[in-house]
């Protein structure tokens, strides 16, 4: 199944717009990117992909390169100055080292470094300049990230950005080249409090009323005029980020080490053991069903699905599982695709379980207690101090689930603790060295220290909500909760200011033939969505239970909104400790 | 936006030209970039011309697997002129699998072309990364074709299999999977032994399905005899991706494996150059080709 969504509509963008627009039957081009660039690309984009449109190399701009003369370069490169100097640099003597170039920034150049590209020797051979308004990653079809793990820092550390204006403005500008990709004119709306989120709102409204001058037909569409753009801060919700979660793709980030989506794990194929690296993204079908999926699910589901899998092609096995994979490779090896991603997956769910079930059973029961504030029959969590001191003192833990364990604590005080309690607390932990990440979370406008700055400050009241949950996984994120609300019109607008009143929305429904008139449907290019659009902005980080929600939300609204959530960058429990880590620091001089 | 560009290099040029009158101007000077650069051209046009047959033969058989598959359409849905229908798809089929085995060989000599760049040059220079990008895409491309083919064969195979089940139990015998697998194993002989027991049984009024079931039942002898023979090829291929990796195809994962280049060779005959420019005999008496042509020898030690 081809990606939807997000990655399809940027690498479309890029391939055809990019790549393909300057394709040239028989010849072959060099393609030249920066670290922007090859992450943007790299997110949708394959090897395969760009040479079947003419590219037989890519390379980085920032090294040091052959000359290829024989071959036309296309730059695709964010305009900035080390990028921009690198690109005349490969003009400027007297042998250049490609043969042409085609030039494409990720978003608007300033004026100062277009005229330097103007008076140097790369004017003479550019045969393209444009500006391609992608300058964010798409992550999954409904998430996306402007690639920048600082960012925590850079709104909330000791001492914060001092360009904080300037790191202010590419954040807008990075997040209107996304509505722009889209071809979205949202209504901007950011939540009342932390000043950062209405000087972000006010900017990002800026700089999007800019481009819908470039492009008029932004936001233009039936049932256009609904869609919000939402800008919040992670201390909205400082409790998804740090709780253990039993759904796939959460937990597998949370307790394994995965790091670029890349998993690695030790197998048989047909050849001798060894270690397989699996990229985990939306090329593999199975990964997309299984993502969300409750751990307990997926382990059978896999099974069922390798079951029905052997029976179609009728591999005899008694029990399909892991160690029957490597004698069905050898027997039927064109099916090596299907069989390695159901051995992915079952490796992976295998590792999950173990992690789970060595150390965290016990722990994610108390855990669902304090966050809900009742036990999974319904009564209130009497005594919570009782619940978690035998975690803090059992030395088995790691220091960072005791830490987890005594923010969940706090958050279920409401109104903070004590110093003295507090340090209590971390003793019994023994956790001194990490204390400070529990006191920096005042930074992000939590109340950890009752009668502290952050004094009077609560987490938001959360919708009552039935249906049956699995005893361990009874908290939904809180954004959750805000995506419902925008969606049926009931986000408050006192706590949500708009920062432009938005357009009348017009609730004469024109009259729809069912016969004709739906011919485009099926050819229309895939960011025209018709139907509204929910984009969510998390200043600091945006957790994989937030990520869900986006999905559970749009699948509850059967099509009719689209709801997209982004950020900085996606957090892991263990990535948002270390970064709240670094908040009272004092930045390296040197970097 | 290009105008725009080329605008303020108009500009920029005027400029120049005011302030700093008419001199030795290097852009306006064509040099000799010919014997400086095109040293990898040569190398790196060879490799694409036979990427880009390779390429094209990729897209002839993914061509072929189509007809193929269109072919097997209709013998599946058909009552008719099965014979004639059969024999058209067999011999589509046999002309895929050799057209395969041929691109097979093709793109494995495109390896070895690879892996010898990579020897000759390092496996850093532009012309051996071309070569290997080429190689690890078109097998990716060549992979995704056999694997259209191989499902293609298997839908046959499952439709034939049906197909003689049904009209097997129109004419009043059952045959089950296993049975059916042990008369597709036995070849012709299982057709003797499927015929008899067919026989007795109304044969005469049937004969259409009987006649059905033996075509049919021919059809995937000879495919499962296919089958058995580009297993090998399969089983090539599988052991290639294991070694390859699957993280191959991801742009972020190749870059980082490139190095910076180290342009030792290059770098004399930049200088070589700029001291041919520098030349003062250059300057004022340009009916000197003696003298540079002597500087970049100088130069390239």
């Amino acid at each position: 199944m081809a990606p939807s969504g997000l990655k399809a509509v940027v690498g479309e963008k890029i391939l055809n717009g990019v790549i393909k627009s300057v394709k040239k039957d028989g010849e072959w081009k060099v393609l030249i990117v920066d670290h922007m660039g090859m992450r943007i690309l790299s997110s949708c984009c394959k090897m395969s992909d760009i040479l079947a449109m003419g590219v037989t190399i890519v390379e980085d701009i920032d090294k040091r390169r052959e000359r290829i003369c024989s071959l036309e370069a296309i730059y695709f490169i964010a305009p900035v100055q080390k990028s921009v100097r690198a690109l005349i640099n490969d003009f400027k003597d007297v042998g250049f080292t490609y043969k042409a170039a085609h030039i494409f920034f990720t978003e608007p150049c300033p004026d100062e470094l277009f005229t330097e590209i103007g008076r140097s020797r790369v004017a003479k051979v550019a045969k393209t300049l444009k500006e391609v308004n992608i300058a964010f990653l798409p992550c999954e079809s409904q998430v996306f990230s402007l690639d920048d793990p600082t960012s925590l820092y850079s709104f909330y550390g000791l001492k914060p950005n001092e360009n904080k204006d300037k790191m202010i403005e590419n954040l807008a500008e990075q997040i209107a080249t996304l509505c722009d990709t889209l071809k979205e004119y949202p209504a901007v709306r950011y939540r009342k409090g932390p000043e950062e989120n209405a000087r972000l709102a006010e900017e990002v409204y800026r700089r999007l009323t800019a481009h819908k001058a470039d492009n008029p037909s932004m936001g233009e569409g039936p049932d256009k005029a609904r869609t919000q753009l939402l800008i919040v801060d992670r201390g909205f919700d400082p409790i998804s980020p740090i709780l253990h979660e039993l759904t796939f793709q959460a937990m597998a980030y949370d307790l394994l080490d995965i790091k670029q989506d890349i998993y690695m794990y030790q197998t048989t194929g047909i050849g001798d053991s060894k270690e397989r690296e699996v990229l985990l993204n939306e090329d593999d079908d199975l990964w997309v069903q299984l993502r969300h999926m409750h751990i307990a699910d997926v382990t059978k589901k896999v099974t069922e699905l390798l079951r029905t899998f052997c029976e179609s092609k009728r591999m005899c096995t008694d029990n399909a599982n892991i160690k029957d994979l490597s004698q069905m490779l050898k027997k039927m090896p064109q099916y090596q695709k299907d069989l390695s991603m159901y051995s992915t997956h079952l490796h992976l769910a295998e590792a999950c379980m173990k992690k789970f079930k060595a150390s965290l059973d016990k722990l994610c029961e108390v855990e669902q207690d304090l966050v809900m504030g009742a036990t999974p029959d319904g009564e209130p969590l009497k005594d919570a101090m009782k619940s978690i001191v035998p975690v803090l003192l059992n030395n088995e833990l790691e220091a960072y689930d005791k830490i987890r364990i005594i923010l969940l604590y706090i958050f279920h005080k409401k109104k903070g603790i004590t110093e003295e309690n507090l340090a209590k607390l971390i003793q019994h932990a023994n956790i001194q060295a990490e204390s400070n990440i529990i006191t920096n979370l005042e930074n992000l406008g939590c109340n950890i220290i009752a009668g502290g700055r952050n004094a009077g400050k609560t987490l938001p009241e959360r919708k009552e909500r039935t249906g049956s949950t699995y005893d361990l996984s009874r908290w939904t994120p809180i954004i959750k909760d805000v995506m419902e609300n925008v969606i049926d019109d009931k986000l408050d607008k006192q706590q949500w200011p708009f920062i432009a009143d938005p357009a009348p929305i017009n609730t004469t429904q024109t009259a729809v033939s069912a016969r004709f008139g739906h011919w485009h449907k099926n050819k229309s290019p895939p960011e025209y969505r018709t139907g509204p659009r929910l984009i969510i902005f998390v200043i600091g980080g945006v957790a994989h239970s937030e990520m869900r929600s986006a999905y559970e939300v749009t699948r509850a609204t059967d099509g009719k909104w689209e709801v997209l959530i982004g950020s900085s960058h996606v957090l892991t429990p263990t990535s948002f400790l270390n970064d709240l880590k670094t908040l009272d620091q004092v930045p390296n001089p040197d970097c | 936006m290009l105008e725009r560009l080329q605008t303020i290099s108009e500009d920029h040029e005027d400029e120049e030209l005011e302030f700093n009158g008419p001199e030795y101007d290097a852009d306006k000077v064509t040099l000799s970039q010919q014997a400086v650069i095109f040293e990898n051209s040569s190398a790196i046009d060879e490799v694409l011309k036979e990427a880009q047959f390779i390429r094209k033969e990729i897209s002839l058989l993914q061509l072929e697997v189509e007809r193929m598959c269109m072919q097997n359409e209709r013998f599946g849905t058909s009552v008719r002129r099965l014979t004639l229908l059969k024999k058209d798809c067999d011999s589509i089929a046999k002309g895929v699998q050799q057209r395969a085995e041929a691109l097979y060989v093709r793109l494995q000599d495109l390896g070895k072309m690879s892996s010898q760049l990579e020897e000759k040059e390092g496996p850093n220079s532009a012309v051996s990364r071309i070569a290997r990008t080429q190689y690890d895409t078109l097998t990716h491309a060549f992979r995704a074709v056999m694997s259209d083919y191989s499902k293609a064969e298997e839908k046959q195979k499952n439709t034939c299999r049906t197909r003689i089940q049904r009209q097997a139990s129109i004419m009043g015998t059952d045959i089950t999977d296993e049975q059916l697998d042990v008369l597709v194993d036995k070849g012709g002989e299982g057709w003797a032994e499927l015929s008899q027991s067919l026989q007795p049984q109304a044969a005469r009024t049937c004969r259409m399905a009987f006649c059905e079931i033996k075509s049919r039942h021919e059809q995937l002898v000879e495919l499962e005899a296919r089958l058995k023979e580009v297993h090998e090829l399969f089983l090539q291929m599988a052991v290639l991706v294991e070694e390859q990796g699957s993280l191959l195809n991801n742009i972020e994962v190749h870059m980082h494996r490139t190095q910076e280049h180290v342009d030792q060779i290059n770098d004399h005959i930049k200088k070589a150059v700029q001291y041919k420019k520098k030349n003062p005999f250059l300057q004022c008496c340009p009916c000197l080709p003696l003298v540079s042509m002597l500087t970049p020898l100088y130069g390239s030690k």
